[in-house]
């Protein structure tokens, strides 16, 4: 079995100083894996990085044990696999939430399907399903996007990543700007959708959240402190990462 | 329901539908010789003349062209800032308590306006003779009455509330004015009178084409000699002189952080602190600008008392109405009309369809970006003889010279609009796998589709008063009928044709309007978050690109 993300010494440059100084870390199919540090401290880099939006300056990344295509058919095909939570969600505000879940299959439609999907409803029961799964009513697949509340779109990103049937899964953020209670239940949602053959990667500045999750890796100024499983997991080692303050591990 | 309509992106696609019928048409109108003519046109632009004698004649052009411009828009930027004043219905309601002397000026202002500065520069020339105040007079007059409504829109969609203020701290209303509405004001006011001065040297160009002298009239001249070579020398030059000031009037926007003159997305407000440090250089430069328009009058030989003396007009026949009437009336409109819609709909569609189908090439939007920068300056009329090298004189032919112009004009609109949109659903669409065609048709499409078309209303609006331009084509309507009774001084049928003339174009300007405001008010598609574009119809900034306090 081949990982389904692999980082080979990965270093990204930056203005001051490198964003990612020589990372290396493998993702398992069925793993779900907390990426904590204090903000700034490169997680939203190393996303970029895995989901092949930011090409390293040095090192190697690997999907499926294989580095990214050449061919733009066989790239696209690639990245088909990879889903995306980011954090400002990228909707597509002007269509319906309909067309915005469908946008998620553009890699798989031919062409006059993709146009299709701009004039009349596609796809309705698999979208509905989507919907359901993430505790949507179902009369909101008509409505555009800029008409829902903050909460209604962030559930639309995450049944947009369901439906690209993505098995890498990498999650920018997605707790941070949610109250305690909401961040709880997203969490608990994004969990329920992390098994085999699926992997996930969430990035987390709460170190408190850390139930559910297989494995934790802490990132500091763009180093990597530790990568460990849940369960060996430390007060030590957060307070390492946070600099002392509110490390708290909650663990199940 | 939304989901019933279609998504904007389709919208946006939708007027290049009329492709089909043009490429039905098209085959029917090839007249079967000028190909090679049109292939050594093509090939001159990578071998202009150098002879030293062309290019003296052409930089002497060009000075003449630009000081044309320079003078024809200074004068536009002082009487409309005036006229624009007087025809505010705040400023009247502040000082008098009436509005109705604001609402009269503004429906007399509307008559100027509506004719092109090619008819005026034709009919002053018939008036005054071949004299350089002819054409700066002629861009002068309908500038000026589209700065004025520009200006008097603005300040009358300005928020009020801080003039109230002021006025209720016993504050005289001319300084409550000044203090109140002046900062918001001018950034705006500055980007729009650049993006005038741009469009003043355009209109220079194209008074030469009709023999008022400049870069135009040589243009002219090589192409009908068929000197294509030394055509390409005076083009390239042009396209330099245009690049430049296109750049450095950029440059300083960006330095007074006004506000894109086309711009569809919310300027950034941040222009406190910058503008007072810009101000002191802007006063400047006005102050720069005084002794400029002088010497150039005077190198030009422009002089204001000119346009007081008439030259003996040839012999008035008694004016034959019955004959006035007899002019095919309906035939004439609908031409306009059809002239109009086709060439608007080949600019507006083909800009998108364009990008969409060069998408997976970043390099080739680079060419396509030159190309509409050469189609934004070539003056319509030029590309309309170019044309009938290869096509019959028709409809169809000026509705081709007249759309490639204004491609030119919203292909950069539509570019730079692009630019703006945010990104990252674009990014996020490539990410999932999308093909870069897709992309652009659900991302950045969506996203600037609603503001694009209801620019695209407007401009057809602006096409209509300009098919006069393409009229020299032939059975093009209204427009080559009145070059025709010019030419053959019957005053009766030119009157009478500037009035419906005149009316039309302001039945399309209202038109226009309304659809522009539906476009941008359609229930449930517009983004909440969206700032709200401004009621008002502005010459060349429609969509919301003025900064709201």
């Amino acid at each position: 079995m081949e990982p389904l993300l692999e980082l080979e010494n990965v270093t990204v440059r930056g203005q001051d100083g490198p964003r990612l100084e020589n990372i290396s870390l493998q993702l398992w199919p069925g793993e779900r894996v907390a990426l904590l540090g204090p903000s700034g401290a490169g997680k939203s880099t190393l996303l970029a990085v895995a989901n092949g939006g930011l090409a390293p300056d040095r090192g190697r990344l690997l999907w499926n044990g294989r580095p990214p295509e050449r061919s733009r058919r066989l790239r696209r095909r690639q990245q088909a696999g990879i889903g995306t939570l980011w954090q400002d969600l990228r909707l597509i505000e002007e269509l319906t939430v309909q067309q915005n879940l469908n946008s998620a299959r553009l890699a798989h439609w031919p062409w006059p399907r993709a146009w299709l999907n701009l004039l009349v409803p596609l796809d309705t029961q698999a979208n509905l399903e989507a919907l359901a799964r993430v505790d949507l009513e179902p009369q909101l697949l008509a409505r555009p996007v800029a008409a829902l509340s903050g909460g209604q779109r962030q559930r639309v990103a995450i049944a947009r990543l369901l439906r690209q049937e993505a098995s890498l899964w990498l999650l920018d953020e997605p707790l941070a700007s949610l109250d305690p209670r909401r961040s709880q239940e997203v969490l608990e949602l994004l969990l329920r959708f992390g098994q085999a053959p699926r992997a996930f990667l969430l990035s987390l500045h709460r170190p408190d959240l850390l139930k559910g999750f297989d494995r934790g890796i802490g990132l500091r100024h763009g180093h990597l402190c530790f990568d460990l499983p849940a369960s060996a997991l430390q007060e030590e080692h957060l307070r390492e990462l946070y600099g002392g303050a509110d490390a708290a591990v909650s663990h199940g | 329901m939304a989901e019933r309509s279609p998504a904007p992106s389709l919208l946006l696609l939708l007027p290049s539908l009329v492709l089909v019928p043009v490429a039905i048409l098209l085959p029917s109108q090839v007249h079967g010789g000028g190909f090679d003519l049109i292939g050594r046109f093509l090939l001159a632009a990578v071998q202009p003349s150098l002879e030293p004698l062309v290019w003296r004649s052409a930089l002497s052009g060009l000075a003449i062209t630009a000081a044309m411009a320079l003078l024809g828009w200074a004068a536009s930027l002082v009487g409309g800032l005036l006229l624009g004043l007087a025809s505010s219905c705040t400023l009247w309601q502040e000082t008098t308590g009436h509005r109705w002397p604001a609402q009269g000026l503004r429906r007399l202002l509307a008559l100027p306006r509506s004719i092109h500065e090619l008819l005026w520069g034709l009919l002053l020339l018939q008036v005054l003779g071949l004299r350089p105040v002819v054409a700066v007079a002629a861009i002068a007059i309908p500038y000026s009455a589209l700065v004025a409504r520009v200006v008097a829109d603005q300040l009358d969609g300005l928020d009020t509330s801080r003039l109230e203020a002021l006025r209720c701290a016993g504050v005289p209303a001319p300084a409550a004015l000044l203090t109140a509405l002046g900062p918001p004001l001018l950034p705006s006011l500055l980007s729009y009178g650049g993006y005038r001065l741009e469009c003043a040297l355009r209109s220079a160009t194209l008074l030469g084409v009709f023999g008022l002298g400049g870069l135009g009239t040589e243009l002219r001249l090589t192409l009908q000699s068929l000197a294509f070579q030394e055509l390409w020398s005076g083009l390239w030059l042009l396209f330099a002189a245009m690049l430049l000031l296109e750049q450095g009037l950029a440059l300083l926007r960006r330095r007074w952080l006004a506000p894109r003159r086309l711009s569809l997305a919310a300027p950034k407000l941040a222009q406190g602190r910058r503008l007072e440090a810009g101000g002191r250089e802007l006063l400047l430069l006005l102050l720069a600008l005084l002794p400029l328009c002088w010497v150039v009058g005077r190198a030009l030989g422009v002089h204001p008392a000119d346009l007081t003396t008439f030259q003996p007009l040839p012999p008035l026949a008694a004016a034959d109405w019955r004959q006035t009437l007899a002019l095919p009336w309906p035939s004439l409109i609908a031409n306009t009309l059809v002239l109009t819609v086709l060439a608007a709909a080949l600019a507006v569609g083909l800009a998108p369809l364009l990008l969409l189908l060069l998408a997976p090439w970043p390099w080739a939007q680079a060419l396509l970006r030159l190309a509409w920068a050469l189609a934004r300056l070539w003056p319509p009329p030029l590309t309309a003889l170019l044309l009938l090298f290869v096509l019959q004189p028709g409809l169809l032919t000026a509705a081709l010279a007249l759309g490639v112009h204004n491609l030119g004009i919203l292909g950069r609109l539509l570019l730079e609009s692009l630019e703006e949109a945010p990104s990252g659903p674009h990014q996020a669409l490539l990410l999932m796998g999308s093909g870069p065609r897709l992309s652009l048709l659900y991302g950045p499409f969506s996203a600037v589709a609603r503001s694009y078309l209801a620019y695209g209303a407007y401009r057809a609006d602006v096409m209509l008063r300009e098919t006069v331009v393409v009229g020299l084509v032939g059975a093009t309507g209204l427009g080559s009928q009145l070059l025709e009774s010019l030419t053959a001084f019957a005053w009766d049928q030119l009157l009478a044709l500037l009035v419906v003339y005149a009316a039309l174009t302001l039945l399309g300007e209202d038109l226009s309007d309304r659809l522009r405001r539906r476009l941008q008010g359609a229930p449930g598609l517009v983004a909440s978050n969206r700032p709200k574009p401004l009621p008002a119809a502005v010459e060349a900034s429609p969509p919301s690109p003025f900064p709201h306090p």
